[in-house]
C-alpha cells in the first residue's frame, strides 16, 4: 500500500488527451445485438451524461466504484482528470471525472484479438475474463487509458498476514476471514452475480468500467450514478427521446472527450466545471 | 423528500435494489407511496412484492439471489460534524456499502465521499481487537510502549484500582476525562462518570474544533450554536474561509444543493487558497490571511454608505436620508433602529473610516472586487449569507473577526430569514438522570476545585456565555505540564487524541508522559494511545454502537442513531455506555457502589426495567434520552412515530419546518435585538473583569487584543497575531474532503483519493508555495522540504501551485500519522507518512472564545532536506 500509485489518466497526460472535444450531432444508431432477444437491455443505446456544472469534483463516483466493483488500489475504473490553470490570483480549478466511454466504435474492441472485449447489449463495452489473454492490445488502442492491466494478484493489501501489534491487532487476512468475506473484508457480492468468479480480476487480464452492467441489467442504475451526491451523473437510453439523458442533451451541447478521434464515445459532458459568472466588460486593447 | 433514482434514472424510477433491500415497512409508511405516485410506479405498489421479484429473477436470469441478501439498515455517520443520518447494505452480517438515509429530511439519500471510508475504518487491519497494557515503564515519543494483550477483566480491575486510589486518599480531583468526538450518550462518561467520581475535569475538544465561529453569533444574536443556511433561497453566499463542498458542516446536503444554489446565488468566498469551493464561485477573494476582519469592517462600510442595509430589520434615518458619509459621525438619535441594536455606534466607533481602500491595503485584495462584493452582497438583502467558517476565526484574536463577518447577517437582514443564516431547529430529546443523590463528601470535595485548563482566569476568560462558561482544550497540556492547580494521576481519554490534533503537540507527549496512569478508548492505536498504561478498544460509531446525535440543516433538524448494525467485528466495547458501566460494575466490586446505582436508575421507558449489564444500559439510555421522539404519547412536533422499534428501523426524527423571523426582536440578547453594539458582550467582558478586579482594558491587553475602550463591544478589526517573524511563509492549515476528521490516514482511499483536495497529490503529502515564492526560495515541484516553526518541524513534499497566494504555503491537515496504523505511518511508531501541521503551529489563543489558534497564526521556514 506504500507504493505511490498512478492512476490511468493522470494529470499530466491531459494535454496529451487533448482534453474535451466538440462533438457533432450525436446520431443514435443501433447497436449490434450479441446476446438473446430478452435481455431487458436490448435495444437500449446506454449514455451517461455528466454535468459538470453540478460535479463538484467529490470523487464520490470514483470511491463507491471500487466499493461497487471490488476494484484494487491502483485501479481506478472511475477515475479524473483535473488542472490548476492560470496565473494567481486569475486561476481556475478544473475536474472532469472519467471513465470508460463505451465508445460506439471502441478501438479496443477492434484491437482484441480474441473477442474478450466485445460490445454488450445496451452498448456496453464488455469484456469476457475467459477469453482474455493479457496480450493488452486494448490498453495499447484505447485513448482514454482506462483500461487497466492485473500484472499481479489483486488486493496485495487484503493478503497480508502480519499484525501490526502482535496478538492485539488482527492481519488484514485474519479481518476478512473474521468477517466472511471475500479477500476484501466489505466484499460486494454483487459484481459476480451475472458471472460467478467475476467478483475479482485474476492476474494476467485487463479490467475495466462495465457501466455496471450487473446492476443495470437488473433496473438499477450504475453505482457511480447511485451514489453522486450532486445528481451530476445522469444515466439512460439515447434511443428513447424521452429518456432523461435525451432531453439534457437536447437541451446542452454534449461534448466527448477526443471527438476528433471518431470513437463515439457514450460518455458525454454538458456545461462547464467552472460556474461562476464575470463582471461585465467588453475587454481593452 | 423525493426517493432516490427518481430524477436520474430512465426506464425504472425505483430500482429494484430498493424494492429488494430496502426496510419495505418504513418506505411505504414514509415516502414510498408519494414518491411512487409522484413518479407513475404505483402500479408496482399494487402489486405484492413476491411476485415482483419473481417476474424480475425471470426477466433477467438472475442466476443467484445474492441481491436479496442484503438488508439497508439505518445509523449515523460521524466522520465530519455533519453527522449525517446513513444507511449500511448489511449483507449476511458483513457491511459493504453506505449510502444517505432518505429519510433524513437535513442530508436525503445525498452522501459525500467520505462516508464510504467508514468502511476502510471498521474493517481496518490496524484496529485494536482486544485490551491491551503497557510493558515499557518509561515513556516518550521514542520510547515504544511494549503493549502487550490482556483481558477485559485485568484492564478494568487496573482502572478501578487506579480511580479507587485517588478516591481512598480524597484526590479525586486529580482524575481527568478527555473528550474527543462524541455522540450525545457523552455525559455518560463525561459529565456523570467524572462528577461521581468527583473531579472537576472532565475537558472537551470543543476549543479545538470551532468555538469561535459561535463567538460572533452568540455576541450579536445571542445564540452559541453553529448556524444552518438556506441557500436555496440565497441570492448571495458568501463563504468565510469556509468550503461547504468539501468540508465545514452538512456536508452531504449542501453537495447536494449546490449546483441549484449556484444557479441562483452569486458565491463569493474568500481564502488564501484556492478551495474546492471556490473553484466553483463566481468570486473568489485569495485575502492575505488574518485580515478577514478588514474585509468584513469595509463591506460594512460599503453597504451603509451606499444606502443597502435592509430597512425591515434595521431601520432607518427618521428623514430617510442616508447620513453615513465615509469619516463622518452619525448622531444616534437620527437613526431609528428596529430590530438591531446600536448600528451608529458601531459606525462612529468602527466603520466610519474603513473605507474598500484602506481594506485593499490590509487584504491584498482589489478595491473594484471588495466594491462589487460588498454592494452585490448588499443588494441581495435579506436574502444575502454571511458563511463564517473555522479560517478567519479561529486565529488569535478570532472572536472579534467571528463578530464582525456575522454581522454583516444583520446588516441585511438575513438572520433567521428566508435565504439567509438560521439556528438550529427545535427538538425533544431529553438529559439522563441527575447526579446529585450519588455525591458523595469525597466527590463534591472534589469537584469543587479549579478545573486544569484555566478556563476563566484573567487570561482565559473562555466567554461561553460567562466567564469560564467555555472550555481551553489545549491549554490542559500546560495545566498538566505545571502541575496548575495540581498534578493530574489518573486520565481517560476518548476518541481523541490530543497529541495529534492539538497544535504544538509535543507539549502532549510530555504532558501524557507526565501523567502516570493514561487510559485510552480508542479503534487505534493512536498518538494519544502511545502515552498510554492501558488501551481499551471501543466500537466504531457508524457500525456497532448505540448513540444519538441531533444537527441542523435544509431548514430542519434531526436526531438520528448510531446503531449496532452489525455484531462488533472485535472483542470491542462502546465508550460511552458499556465502558463507564464496566467501570461502575468494578468501582462497586471495590465498595463504591454510586456510580453503578446512578446508572441503574437509567430506566427502560418501554418496560420500567433496570439495566443489568452495558449493553442493556446503553440502550436503555438511548431510549430514554429520545423518549418524547419516539413515544406517541410524548409526543411533542417534528415526525411521529408509533413506538421505539419504528423509530430505530427508521433511525430518524426530522423536527418541524423552520419558524423564519421569530426571532426577530426575541433574541437571546440584553437587549433582545441583533446587537452591532454588543451590551451583551460589554456585560459578560465586564463581569469577568470584575471577577479579576480589573478593567475590561486590562482583560484586553492581557489576552492580547488591541481593542480599547467602547471599540471592545462592536465588531471590529483586530490585525492578525503571527509567531515566527524569520519566517518565510505564513502557514493556511485547511481541512481535506477525505478527512474523517483526524481519523482517516489509515484508510487506503484516503491516499488514492488525496488528489480531490485541489492541488494535492495522490499518495503525498504537500506544501503548496505560489510559483513566485518557490523561484524566490530556491524550491522546485517534488522537492523534499522542511516546514520550521518556532516550536516545531515537519517534512513534506513541495508543489508549486497557482491557487496559493503569494507569502503563504498551504497544507491540508490530516497526514504525519507516525502511529494510527501500517497505512498512516510510514513505519509505525517511527517515522511519519507526511506531516502533520500541529508540529508546527504554535499553542496560542483567541482568548476570548477560549479556541485554539490554528489560521493565520505561524510564518515558518521552507527548507529543503
Ligand atoms: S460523485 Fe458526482 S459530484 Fe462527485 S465527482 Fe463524481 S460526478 Fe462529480
Ligand atoms: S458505471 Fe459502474 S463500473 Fe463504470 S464507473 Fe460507474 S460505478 Fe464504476
Ligand atoms: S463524513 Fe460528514 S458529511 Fe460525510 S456522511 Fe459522514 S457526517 Fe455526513
Amino acid at each position: 500500500m506504500s507504493k505511490i500509485v498512478s492512476r490511468n489518466v493522470n494529470r499530466r497526460d491531459f494535454l496529451k488527451l487533448g482534453g474535451i472535444g466538440i462533438a457533432a450531432a450525436i446520431v443514435p444508431t443501433l447497436i449490434s445485438q450479441q446476446s438473446k432477444a430478452s435481455s431487458p437491455l436490448a435495444g437500449k443505446n446506454l449514455a451517461m451524461v455528466i454535468d459538470l456544472h453540478r460535479c463538484v469534483g467529490c470523487g464520490s463516483c470514483s470511491i463507491v466504484c471500487k466499493n461497487e466493483n471490488n476494484v484494487d488500489g491502483d485501479v481506478f475504473w472511475s477515475s479524473r482528470i483535473s488542472k490548476t490553470t492560470g496565473r494567481f490570483p486569475n486561476v481556475r480549478f478544473e475536474y472532469i471525472t472519467t471513465l470508460c466511454n463505451h465508445c460506439e466504435k471502441a478501438p479496443c474492441v477492434r484491437a482484441c484479438p480474441t473477442k474478450a472485449m466485445h460490445k454488450g447489449d445496451g452498448g456496453i463495452t464488455k469484456h469476457d475474463p475467459d477469453k482474455c489473454i493479457g496480450c493488452r492490445y486494448c490498453i495499447a488502442a484505447c485513448p482514454y487509458g482506462v483500461i487497466h492491466f492485473n500484472a499481479g494478484k489483486s488486493h496485495e493489501f487484503w493478503r497480508d498476514d502480519k499484525p501490526l501489534i502482535e496478538g492485539a491487532t488482527p492481519s488484514a487476512r485474519e479481518v476478512t476471514q473474521a468477517v466472511n468475506g471475500k479477500v476484501i473484508p466489505y466484499y460486494n457480492p454483487a459484481r459476480e452475480l451475472d458471472k460467478p468468479g467475476t467478483g475479482l480480476r485474476k492476474r494476467g487480464i485487463v479490467e475495466k468500467c462495465t457501466f455496471c452492467d450487473h446492476r443495470v441489467s437488473k433496473g438499477q442504475l450504475p453505482y457511480c450514478v447511485e451514489a453522486c451526491p450532486t445528481n451530476a451523473r445522469i444515466f439512460g437510453d439515447l434511443n428513447d427521446p424521452n429518456s432523461e439523458v435525451s432531453r439534457i442533451l437536447g437541451k446542452f451541447h454534449g461534448m466527448r472527450l477526443k471527438e476528433e478521434l471518431g470513437t463515439e464515445p457514450k460518455v458525454l459532458y454538458v456545461r462547464t466545471y467552472s460556474t461562476g459568472t464575470h463582471p461585465k466588460t467588453k475587454g481593452s486593447v | 423528500m423525493t426517493m432516490r433514482n427518481e430524477t436520474k434514472q430512465s426506464g425504472n424510477p425505483i430500482s429494484e435494489e430498493e424494492l429488494m433491500n430496502s426496510d419495505i415497512k418504513k418506505l411505504n409508511r414514509r415516502d414510498f407511496i408519494k414518491a411512487a405516485a409522484a413518479t407513475g410506479t404505483a402500479a408496482v405498489l399494487a402489486v405484492s412484492l413476491t411476485p415482483t421479484l419473481k417476474a424480475l429473477a425471470a426477466n433477467n436470469q438472475i442466476t443467484s439471489p445474492a441481491d436479496e441478501i442484503g438488508k439497508w439498515k439505518p445509523t449515523t455517520c460521524q466522520g465530519c460534524t455533519s453527522w449525517c443520518s446513513k444507511e449500511v447494505l448489511v449483507v449476511d452480517g458483513r457491511a459493504i456499502k453506505v449510502r444517505g438515509n432518505a429519510n433524513s429530511k437535513v442530508n436525503g439519500p445525498a452522501s459525500c465521499p467520505r462516508a464510504h471510508m467508514a468502511l476502510q475504518q471498521v474493517y481496518d487491519p490496524d484496529r485494536i481487537k482486544t485490551p491491551m497494557k503497557r510493558t515499557n515503564p518509561k515513556k516518550g515519543r521514542n520510547e515504544d510502549p511494549g503493549f502487550i494483550p490482556i483481558s477485559w477483566d485485568e484492564a478494568l480491575n487496573t482502572v478501578a484500582d487506579k480511580i479507587m486510589e485517588l478516591r481512598n486518599n480524597q484526590e479525586t480531583y486529580k482524575y481527568m476525562l478527555m473528550r474527543g468526538r462524541y455522540s450525545y450518550m457523552r455525559d455518560i462518561i463525561y459529565d456523570r462518570m467524572t462528577k461521581i467520581i468527583g473531579s472537576p475535569n472532565n475537558i472537551s475538544h470543543s476549543a479545538i474544533c470551532a468555538e469561535a465561529e459561535k463567538f460572533g453569533p452568540y455576541y450579536t444574536e445571542g445564540e452559541w450554536t453553529y448556524r444552518q443556511y438556506d441557500v436555496l433561497n440565497a441570492n448571495y453566499i458568501l463563504c468565510w474561509g469556509a468550503d461547504p463542498i468539501s468540508a465545514n458542516r452538512q456536508v452531504s446536503y449542501y453537495l447536494s444543493a449546490w449546483g441549484d444554489a449556484s444557479d441562483r446565488a452569486t458565491i463569493a468566498v474568500i481564502d488564501p487558497r484556492l478551495s474546492a469551493s471556490a473553484s466553483k464561485a463566481d468570486e473568489w477573494l485569495p485575502i492575505k490571511p488574518g485580515e478577514d476582519g478588514a474585509l468584513a469592517s469595509a463591506m460594512a462600510h460599503v453597504i451603509l454608505v451606499e444606502g443597502l442595509w435592509y430597512k425591515d430589520f434595521v431601520g432607518d434615518f427618521t428623514d430617510g436620508i442616508n447620513k453615513f458619509v465615509a469619516g463622518q459621525n452619525v448622531n444616534e438619535s437620527d437613526f431609528e433602529e428596529i430590530y438591531t441594536h446600536g448600528l451608529v455606534k458601531w459606525w462612529n466607533i468602527e466603520l466610519k473610516d474603513k473605507t474598500p481602500e484602506w481594506a485593499a491595503g490590509k487584504t491584498g485584495l482589489p478595491v473594484d472586487q471588495i466594491k462589487r462584493v460588498a454592494i452585490g452582497y448588499g443588494k441581495a438583502a435579506p436574502h444575502a449569507i454571511s458563511w463564517v467558517g473555522g479560517g478567519p476565526v479561529m486565529q488569535v484574536r478570532g472572536a472579534y473577526a467571528s463578530m464582525a463577518c456575522h454581522a454583516l447577517n444583520g446588516l441585511v437582514g438575513a438572520v433567521d430569514n428566508i435565504g439567509g443564516t438560521l439556528k438550529a431547529n427545535k427538538e425533544y430529546t431529553q438529559s439522563f438522570p441527575g447526579v446529585d443523590d450519588y455525591l458523595d463528601d469525597i466527590a463534591k470535595e472534589g469537584k469543587s476545585h479549579k478545573k486544569i485548563d484555566h478556563r476563566g482566569r484573567l487570561e482565559f476568560p473562555a466567554l461561553n456565555q460567562k466567564s469560564g462558561g467555555g472550555v481551553v482544550t489545549n491549554n490542559a497540556a500546560d495545566g498538566i505540564l505545571n502541575e496548575d492547580p495540581n498534578e493530574i494521576k489518573v486520565a481517560i481519554g476518548y476518541m481523541n487524541n490530543h497529541a495529534f490534533s492539538c497544535p504544538q503537540d509535543e507539549r502532549w507527549f510530555r504532558a501524557l508522559s507526565k501523567i502516570p496512569f493514561v487510559v485510552h478508548l480508542t479503534t487505534n492505536a493512536s498518538e494519544f494511545t502511545w502515552f498510554s498504561d492501558i488501551v481499551l478498544p471501543s466500537t466504531h460509531h457508524m457500525f456497532e454502537k448505540w448513540g444519538y446525535v441531533k444537527v441542523h440543516g435544509n431548514g430542519y433538524r434531526h436526531v438520528t442513531l448510531n446503531q449496532p448494525v452489525i455484531d462488533p467485528v472485535w472483542d470491542v466495547r462502546t465508550d460511552e455506555t458499556e465502558i463507564p458501566w464496566l467501570i461502575a460494575e468494578k468501582l462497586a466490586d471495590r465498595g463504591f457502589d454510586n456510580l453503578l446505582r446512578h446508572y441503574k436508575s437509567y430506566i427502560d421507558p418501554e418496560t420500567g426495567k433496570e439495566p443489568t449489564n452495558g449493553q442493556e444500559f446503553a440502550l436503555y439510555a438511548l431510549k430514554h434520552a429520545t423518549h418524547k421522539l419516539w413515544d406517541p404519547e410524548e409526543y411533542q412536533a417534528g415526525d411521529k412515530f408509533n413506538g421505539w422499534e419504528d423509530f430505530r428501523s427508521t433511525g430518524v426524527w426530522n423536527s418541524a419546518p423552520y419558524p423564519f423571523k421569530k426571532r426577530w426582536g426575541a433574541m437571546k440578547t440584553d437587549t433582545e435585538k441583533f446587537e452591532f453594539y454588543s451590551e451583551t458582550l460589554k456585560r459578560v467582558l465586564g463581569e469577568h473583569a470584575e471577577k479579576h478586579e480589573t478593567t475590561t482594558d486590562e482583560v484586553l491587553s492581557v489576552c492580547n487584543y488591541q481593542a480599547r475602550g467602547e471599540k471592545a463591544f462592536v465588531p471590529h478589526y483586530e490585525e492578525p497575531f503571527t509567531h515566527g517573524d524569520s519566517g518565510d511563509l505564513v502557514l493556511v492549515d485547511y481541512k481535506s474532503r477525505l478527512n474523517r476528521e483526524g481519523r482517516s490516514a489509515n484508510c487506503s482511499w484516503y491516499h488514492e483519493f488525496k488528489d480531490l483536495d485541489p492541488g494535492d497529490e495522490s499518495w503525498d503529502d504537500v506544501a503548496k508555495i505560489n510559483p513566485i515564492d518557490g523561484k524566490k526560495l530556491g524550491i522546485e515541484n517534488g522537492d523534499r522540504i522542511k516546514l520550521v516553526s518556532p516550536t516545531g518541524e515537519l517534512e513534506c513534499t513541495a508543489k508549486l501551485w497557482e491557487g496559493t497566494r503569494p507569502g503563504t504555503v498551504a497544507k491540508c491537515y490530516g497526514q504525519g500519522h507516525w502511529v494510527y496504523g501500517k497505512v498512516a505511518a510510514k513505519e509505525f511508531g517511527i517515522i511519519p507518512r507526511g506531516g502533520n501541521n500541529n508540529s508546527i503551529i504554535p499553542a496560542d489563543y483567541d482568548r476570548l472564545s477560549g479556541s485554539t489558534a490554528y489560521y493565520g497564526v505561524v510564518k515558518v521556514k521552507v527548507e529543503k532536506v
